[in-house]
């Protein structure tokens, strides 16, 4: 009795207000399950299904010209309204990028096609710790794409000055540290990414659903509450940005570009990121064949090109997201590539986690655990 | 062709088919976007939550899953405290808005009814102007104008500071949700009051004069109970909306500020419990209708006066 996608839409959170999308337009989702894909359309065209911004413009032209065919994409901001729309009964997609959890919901539901590895040369370029995952053993059925890390943003020189550590979750759970940085941090309005990291903090496995452990977690965050500013999946990027917040529990791909923002307008501070060493989450994207697609070939074609490390690398390059290819590296621009958060070595990757879901008893659990957090 | 009509029997029956083509739109309206989903509610609340999120079949699908119908959504709402509590913070924050928006809506209501006639659709226009713009986007103004750098912030931390007292936060505090509340729902407290006060007859105040009362009491006496109609309406267009909400909190409110509108946000969209999101609903809805019953019943006629 589980929904594997549960943990899924906390994890994209930040996308529904980073891609474009505002929190009130769920019912483009609607729009959206109505239109139906006809494949019949046009026997050259791969119908993508992707998140908002998420593959460059250029990579979209260079496999159209190469293919002779055109690409179609439609998107989602987050795992659970993309598998909302297909359960409404959109079908004709030929290729869906969803986060592990979502990917093992789509297998369970036997909504994806096997995938053809003899197809696919480039996949040897996949590092092999991306590989055969929990939510897809022996990867039938899906083929890495990229990933982001939940880790600590923070206010570069404010942080120095201060003298705190950058290094730990300690930064927003101990109050001795806390104390200096009072109402300057924010945390992630997500009950799995919070309570991940204080798992983390404390020891345990992200997916580790004791709940005493859970008990021990929630009082260690109350415990730093009163130094927060919010729960906040929705603006911290500006607020980094601006010099409202100095440090904030968010993605990758969100800290990069609040580093670029503050670059690009002059600010007098610098904003770092980096991954806490007790670990955190990884949240890895896949592409995967629908089974109502039409064209398999093509998707296969597809594949096998994002798979190449130039293409591959063309989304780093655009959102800073990480990139579990081998050959991709050596086109990704140095500070993306030498940045240990978007590309963590051998110590640190063997400490992040993918998210499993809860079963329906666990999640009630961890709802009640997360309102009394809300509420005291 | 049955000859000339009969006008005794067609004009009843002209206007019952005008009767019938005239409330039979908002009627079936009301039938399919509020009754059908409300029952739809009603039923989910007594579901148990789906494998992949949604609701798990009421009827046995025959492959082993869950199904059926439980007071458990209930139970688990009353297992403990956590939940009302969040219920009374919610109706109190409410309360305290639609007492902020009357207080604040009452003058420019008045002001607007006592205006010139010439100038009163422009103001009023003005007063629903903000409508122009996207809500959230208005919203999102509000976390600019109390961010910690700006003007507000610096000059309330200003005068704190003569006073010996630490600075404080503006931003992401029950004071911003507060702020915001007002800010997004005071229109809806002032239209009514306006519609309301501007049929008031200027006469009676002048025989209320003339009778020896003073402003206050000419208020107090007149103005007022003849208000009150508008006032409940406002109330009621501010109270309930502002229950509901979870933007707000969302976007201004910091680490305390959950109320009932995100919790129920929250079992949708983010933890996929649609039985438990759905007995929520259902409680909020009884809770309001209740208090709305005690505030009829509050408010009836009374003997003869």
């Amino acid at each position: 009795m589980s929904a594997p996608h549960v943990g899924a839409a906390p994890v994209r959170d930040h996308r529904r207000w980073h891609r474009g999308q505002g929190p009130l337009l769920q019912s483009h989702m609607l729009v959206h399950a109505l239109r139906v894909v006809t494949p019949a359309q046009a026997a050259d065209t791969l119908y993508l299904y992707n998140w908002n911004n998420y593959i460059s413009d250029a990579t979209i032209a260079r496999f159209e010209a190469r293919c002779r065919c055109r690409v179609v994409q439609d998107y989602y901001s987050d795992n659970e309204e993309m598998l909302a729309k297909l359960a409404a009964g959109a079908s004709g997609y030929d290729l869906i990028v969803p986060t592990g959890n979502a990917v093992e919901a789509l297998i369970r539901s036997k909504q994806l096609r096997p995938i053809d590895r003899a197809r696919l040369p480039n996949l040897k370029n996949i590092k092999p710790e991306f590989l055969d995952t929990r939510f897809d053993p022996g990867n039938r059925y899906s083929v890495p794409y990229a990933y982001t890390v939940t880790l600590i943003g923070y206010n570069e020189q404010k942080l120095r000055a201060l003298g705190l550590p950058t290094d730990s979750w300690a930064l927003i759970f101990e109050p001795k540290y806390l104390k200096k940085i009072k109402g300057r941090v924010t945390v992630l309005d997500s009950q799995r990414e919070l309570m991940a990291a204080a798992m983390r903090y404390l020891g345990h496995s992200i997916n580790d659903t004791d709940e005493a452990r859970w008990r021990r977690a929630r009082d260690l965050i109350l415990r730093a509450k009163p130094y927060w500013a919010a729960f906040n999946a929705s603006s911290y990027i500006k607020e980094l940005t601006i010099g409202n917040i100095w440090v904030a529990h968010g993605y990758s791909n969100d800290m990069f570009q609040a580093r670029q923002d503050a670059l690009r307008a002059g600010r007098p501070f610098s904003i770092g990121y980096s991954i806490p060493k007790e670990g955190a989450v990884l949240a890895l994207d896949s592409m995967v064949l629908h089974r109502t697609g039409r064209h398999p070939d093509l998707a296969h074609r597809f594949i096998d090109f994002m798979l190449e490390g130039a293409n591959s690398a063309e989304l780093t390059n655009l959102i800073g997201s990480g990139n579990p290819n081998r050959d991709a590296l050596r086109y990704i621009r140095r500070e993306i590539a030498d940045n240990p958060a978007v590309f963590p070595d051998a110590e640190h990757l063997k400490r992040l986690e993918m998210m499993r879901d809860l079963d329906r008893r666990s999640r009630r659990v961890l709802n009640r655990i997360w309102t009394e957090i809300k509420l005291r | 062709m049955s000859g000339k009509p009969d006008p005794r029997h067609t004009r009843p029956r002209g206007a019952r088919l005008t009767k019938w083509v005239v409330t039979a739109p908002p009627t079936l309206f009301l039938l399919a976007f509020f009754l059908a989903p409300a029952l739809i509610v009603l039923v989910a609340s007594f579901q148990y939550p789906g494998e992949f999120g949604g609701l798990a079949p009421i009827t046995n699908p025959g492959d082993g899953r869950e199904h059926g119908l439980t007071l458990e959504n209930y139970a688990f709402f009353f297992s403990d405290f956590l939940f009302a509590e969040i219920f009374v913070k919610s109706f109190t924050v409410a309360a305290l808005s639609t007492l902020a928006c009357l207080v604040l809506a009452y003058p420019v209501a008045w002001l607007i009814a006592r205006s010139p006639r010439h100038h009163r659709d422009l103001l009023v226009l003005l007063v629903i102007l903000p409508f122009a713009s996207n809500f959230l986007i208005r919203v999102y103004a509000w976390m600019i104008i109390l961010g910690p750098q700006q003007a507000v912030a610096q000059a309330v931390n200003g005068v704190l500071a003569l006073f010996g007292l630490a600075p404080v936060n503006l931003l992401f505090s029950p004071f911003a949700v507060l702020v915001g509340m007002v800010y997004v729902h005071l229109p809806f407290m002032i239209l009514p009051l306006y519609t309301n006060l501007e049929k008031h007859d200027p006469v009676l105040l002048d025989a209320a004069q003339d009778l020896g009362a003073n402003a206050w009491r000419r208020f107090w006496r007149v103005t007022w109970p003849l208000s009150l109609p508008g006032v409940f309406s406002g109330s009621a267009l501010v109270f309930i909306p502002v229950l509901g909400m979870f933007a707000v909190p969302d976007i201004l409110g910091g680490t305390r500020d959950m109320l009932i509108g995100n919790l129920i946000k929250d079992q949708f969209l983010g933890v996929r419990d649609w039985p438990f999101g759905a007995a929520l609903s259902i409680l909020l809805t009884l809770a309001v209708l209740v208090l709305a019953g005690l505030a009829a019943w509050a408010a009836r006629p009374r003997g003869a006066t």
